[in-house]
């Protein structure tokens, strides 16, 4: 059995006796089981118990972290001892700090405890769902997982949380094939914390395989044209994450490389852009409860209206540059709605493309992307026509944002998030 | 003690069964300086034991984060009761797999970690260095790190061992503007197998990398975009190596060729010019140890090499235990698992295109109008073998000579039509391992690769 208060308490005792000025620490414990499903059939099932436990130091205003998987006593020494060196091995810096006491949690989420027949009954449904319905349908590898997480976090300002949540998560990844052809592979991902209705219901499951199904013939793009790219919840996250590690996080905040560095309040995107961090809304399951530095997460809005609100920066960069912190540390994004009908957005398009996936390299923070567009089709005058191969998108993050055509009203929920599908017009579109 | 555990346990087991008993440590180091800031200075440290029980097909797997007898029983027991739950609700209607008897490779040294002074006090000096030498630069980032797994392995074959996979590196980041005010970056990760201590001993050794890096942005400030469409290039060791792994590698591992890889269809058939050859080296390679030396794989399976591509025909996969039986082959070792609460799966280790004998002056000079890529920032491929590689440094050539420098660009293609293409392929090899592959589990390989000529489309801008 483990015991986290003790773990913690002892972890903080080790560390200010020491010498810390300051210190924190997380213990968790996660249990998980997971099926697996490899090249079409059933293969493994796991069940792992595991442990963790981060401490960080503050000593002279020089930080120092170390982490361990283990609660005895000497583990725990051991650990303490360990943090203490790294933070004299540092440099002081009166920018870092942890979380005061404001208010502390002890919260239950999701499902902690698991249902493994019914998790494996509707694992075994879906397979045979998806060969009744997807028959050219090969899955590479489903993932299946419950997992409990029990934490506690403790500082040596009063700060203590304690948090237990439970969900399930379902990772697919797969292509089409019938003789020798074959599509490119897709994964999707949905998270619950609910097993009563089929997995097939969830997220956009039933769009990923019926879309992965139609790719078995592809056509390569004659020529280049500059057009609308319509990005679907899945792909469009991707391109979330991107524009927000390269223009809103702690790394080009802090070194001033970012091109929003200057921008807060200002208009970043369309005014139909409203974008948030938000791990506490409703349609996000088990989302974060308590930041890296012992802050509550609270959901804020990083775009409103096409006007930059907030970045997505830690305390410490929050101390190093004026500016105000995140109110959480989760990538779980909310994107508003618009108010077109997903089909009318699609028959507004003239000549575009409907990316179901991008394979691009990191655009850096000048914006600029380029890359190859996966499993996706090519719109012309206002119809999905075929499936592509061979074709590259190419524009610019930035410019992507301001260059709004459509936001659907349909959003889709996986349980890390929720966004709609969104056009952007002024994207390169180049095949061979 | 894990062989007194494990032995009566897999006695009891039955002809359909067989099991491995796992302990394993792993550590990780870190620290960051991000324009003179220490953003980050860390360790962190995992251990515990596993278990997997192999029955009629299936699988059943249990860790947990501690290393006794009592746990090694737990884990041994949770992992035989997986396998029969799977066995009873999806059998997979086989029979036991071939034995891999071999003797246990004895535990030897360990991992000694040195201080994380060390690892601060050297970022420092290196980051001194940058800040005090070329001030025009708009930010700069030095990492220092090390990681390292060590594992004991017991198999009810009676195979096992000690393994130790101790690496470590510097990565360096340089930031500059384009003369049109756009910010560009370039980095170099320079270490490789062993500790840092062993690798790192002076940082004056690492002055001339971080000029030549410095110099590349410089050229690279004044670059020009890279025109698009399908052109004569020279692909550099280092990219040539990404495209052994990416785009090949992960097609020939056995378990996505039962997930529907363009290799399926493609054993015995000419998939690359005659000019091509690529092997998975399991520790010994061209002579020497891998970047990455797998001398035992987690499922006990002695590591040996696997030839992927023999003079342009592709000969073989790379084999875990059960894929090899599915497919008449040898195993290779290739089963690897990245922690204690991970189970093996089919993995590379030191993939690479090997060399020719062509040289790199004349392989430049054969080209009239097309490009030489010399580093690559990233790349993703396909099951289907279609790769995008993103190229942050790379040269015009016109009339056989290197012109301007380009800024970033990206390559793409169909692996196994490009390297149809390949005509020239150079007497050099350049080998990385500072990289994580990701396949359900991150693991730490090694790939490598000569300089080839080939024809592949320019993402342009």
């Amino acid at each position: 059995m483990y015991d986290l208060h003790s773990a913690a308490d002892k972890a903080l005792a080790a560390l200010t006796s020491g010498g810390a000025d300051a210190a924190q620490c997380i213990a968790r414990f996660t249990e998980t089981h997971e099926f697996n499903v490899d090249g079409g059939r059933f293969s493994l099932f796991r069940t792992l118990f595991d442990n963790s436990l981060s401490l960080t130091a503050l000593c002279g205003g020089k930080k120092g972290s170390a982490s361990v998987n283990r609660f005895d006593d000497a583990a725990v020494a051991e650990a303490a001892q360990t943090c203490l060196a790294i933070a004299a091995s540092g440099e002081s810096d009166s920018a870092w700090e942890f979380a005061p006491m404001l208010n502390n949690l002890n919260t239950a989420d999701g499902s902690p405890e698991a249902d493994l027949d019914l998790l494996f009954d509707r694992t075994k449904e879906l397979m045979e769902t998806i060969g009744k319905k997807h028959p050219t349908i090969l899955m590479e590898q489903m993932i299946v997982t419950h997992k409990k997480r029990h934490s506690v976090y403790r500082n040596t300002l009063g700060t203590v949380h304690e948090t237990l949540d439970g969900d399930y998560q379902i990772e697919l990844m797969f292509s089409a094939h019938e003789g020798e052809r074959a599509s490119s592979f897709f994964g999707s991902y949905v998270c619950t914390d609910d097993l009563s209705r089929p997995f097939i219901e969830l997220g956009s499951l039933e769009e990923d395989l019926s879309n992965v199904e139609k790719q078995l013939d592809t056509t390569p793009l004659e020529g280049k044209f500059e057009g609308v790219a319509v990005f679907p919840p899945s792909s469009l996250s991707s391109f979330l994450y991107s524009i927000l590690g390269n223009f809103a996080s702690d790394t080009t905040i802090l070194d001033g490389t970012s091109p929003w560095r200057d921008k807060l309040g200002q208009v970043v995107a369309d005014s139909r852009i409203s974008l948030s961090a938000a791990p506490r809304h409703e349609s996000v399951v088990c989302g974060e409860r308590f930041t890296g530095e012992g802050y509550p997460s609270e959901d804020y809005d990083i775009i409103k209206n096409g006007v930059l609100e907030n970045f997505m920066i830690s305390q410490y960069v929050a101390n190093k540059t004026g500016l105000p912190r995140a109110k959480n540390s989760s990538s779980a994004l909310v994107m508003a709605a618009g108010d077109v009908p997903y089909a009318d957005l699609i028959a507004g398009i003239e000549r575009g493309i409907l990316v179901g996936r991008f394979s691009g390299g990191n655009p850096g923070t000048s914006g600029d992307f380029s890359g190859v567009a996966k499993n996706s089709f090519l719109i012309e005058n206002g119809k999905i026509t075929c499936a592509l191969s061979e074709t590259m998108i190419s524009g610019n993050l930035g410019e992507l944002l301001k260059n709004v055509c459509a936001i659907s009203k349909e959003t889709v929920r996986d349980g890390a998030g929720e966004l709609p599908y969104a056009a952007f017009g002024g994207v390169t579109v180049s095949g061979k | 003690m894990l062989h007194d555990i494990v032995s009566p346990m897999c006695a009891a087991m039955g002809s359909d069964s067989h099991a491995e008993l796992r302990t394993q440590l792993n550590r990780s180091c870190r620290v960051t300086l991000l324009s003179g800031n220490l953003t980050a200075n860390a360790k962190s440290e995992t251990s515990g034991v596993c278990a997997r029980v192999y029955r009629g097909g299936v699988y059943g797997f249990s860790s947990m984060a501690e290393c006794s007898a009592d746990a090694a029983a737990a884990v041994l027991r949770a992992a035989d009761e997986n396998a029969r739950f799977m066995d009873r609700r999806a059998p997979g209607g086989k029979g036991a797999l071939p034995m891999i008897p071999g003797d246990f490779r004895p535990v030897t040294g360990g991992v000694q970690d040195p201080d994380q002074k060390l690892y601060a006090d050297f970022a420092k000096e290196i980051d001194a260095y940058i800040a005090g030498k070329y001030p025009n630069l708009s930010s700069r980032a030095v990492v220092a790190t090390a990681d390292s797994m060590e594992k004991i392995l017991v198999t009810s074959d009676g195979a096992g061992g000690y393994t130790a996979i101790p690496r470590s590196y510097i990565y360096i980041f340089l930031n500059a503007e384009t003369t049109a005010g756009a910010p560009i970056e370039l980095f170099k990760a320079v270490g490789g197998s062993g500790t840092f201590d062993k690798n790192f001993t002076d940082p004056a050794k690492l002055y001339p990398e971080i000029d030549s890096l410095y110099e590349q942005i410089m050229q690279k400030r004044e670059g020009i975009y890279a025109e698009a469409g399908l052109k004569t290039c020279i692909l550099s060791g280092e990219l040539t190596g990404m495209l052994a792994h990416e785009a090949v590698g992960h097609t020939v591992e056995a378990d996505l060729v039962l997930g529907g890889s363009v290799a399926a269809h493609n054993l015995g058939k000419v998939v690359a010019s005659e000019k091509v050859n690529l092997v998975d080296f399991a520790h010994t390679a061209l002579g020497v140890e891998a970047p990455l030396p797998v001398y035992l794989d987690d499922e006990g399976t002695p590591a040996v090499d696997a030839e992927i591509i023999k003079d342009g025909v592709l000969v073989g996969y790379m084999n875990s235990r059960e894929s090899a039986q599915h497919f008449g082959m040898n195993p290779t070792g290739n089963a690897r698992a990245y922690s204690f609460s991970d189970e093996p799966l089919i993995r590379m280790r030191n993939t690479a295109v090997l060399p020719g004998k062509d040289k790199l002056e004349d392989m430049i000079a054969s080209v009239e109008d097309g490009y030489y890529f010399t580093s690559t920032n990233n790349g993703q491929a396909d099951t289907t073998g279609e790769f995008m590689f993103g190229v942050c440094m790379g040269y015009e050539i016109k009339n056989g000579k290197l012109g301007r420098a380009i800024l970033d660009t990206t390559i793409s293609g169909v692996a196994f039509d490009m390297l149809k293409t390949v005509d020239m392929v150079s007497d050099q090899m350049h080998w990385t391992s500072s990289g994580y592959c990701g396949k359900k589990q991150p693991m730490p390989v090694g790939c490598g690769g000569s300089d080839i000529r080939c024809k592949i489309t320019v993402g342009g801008r």
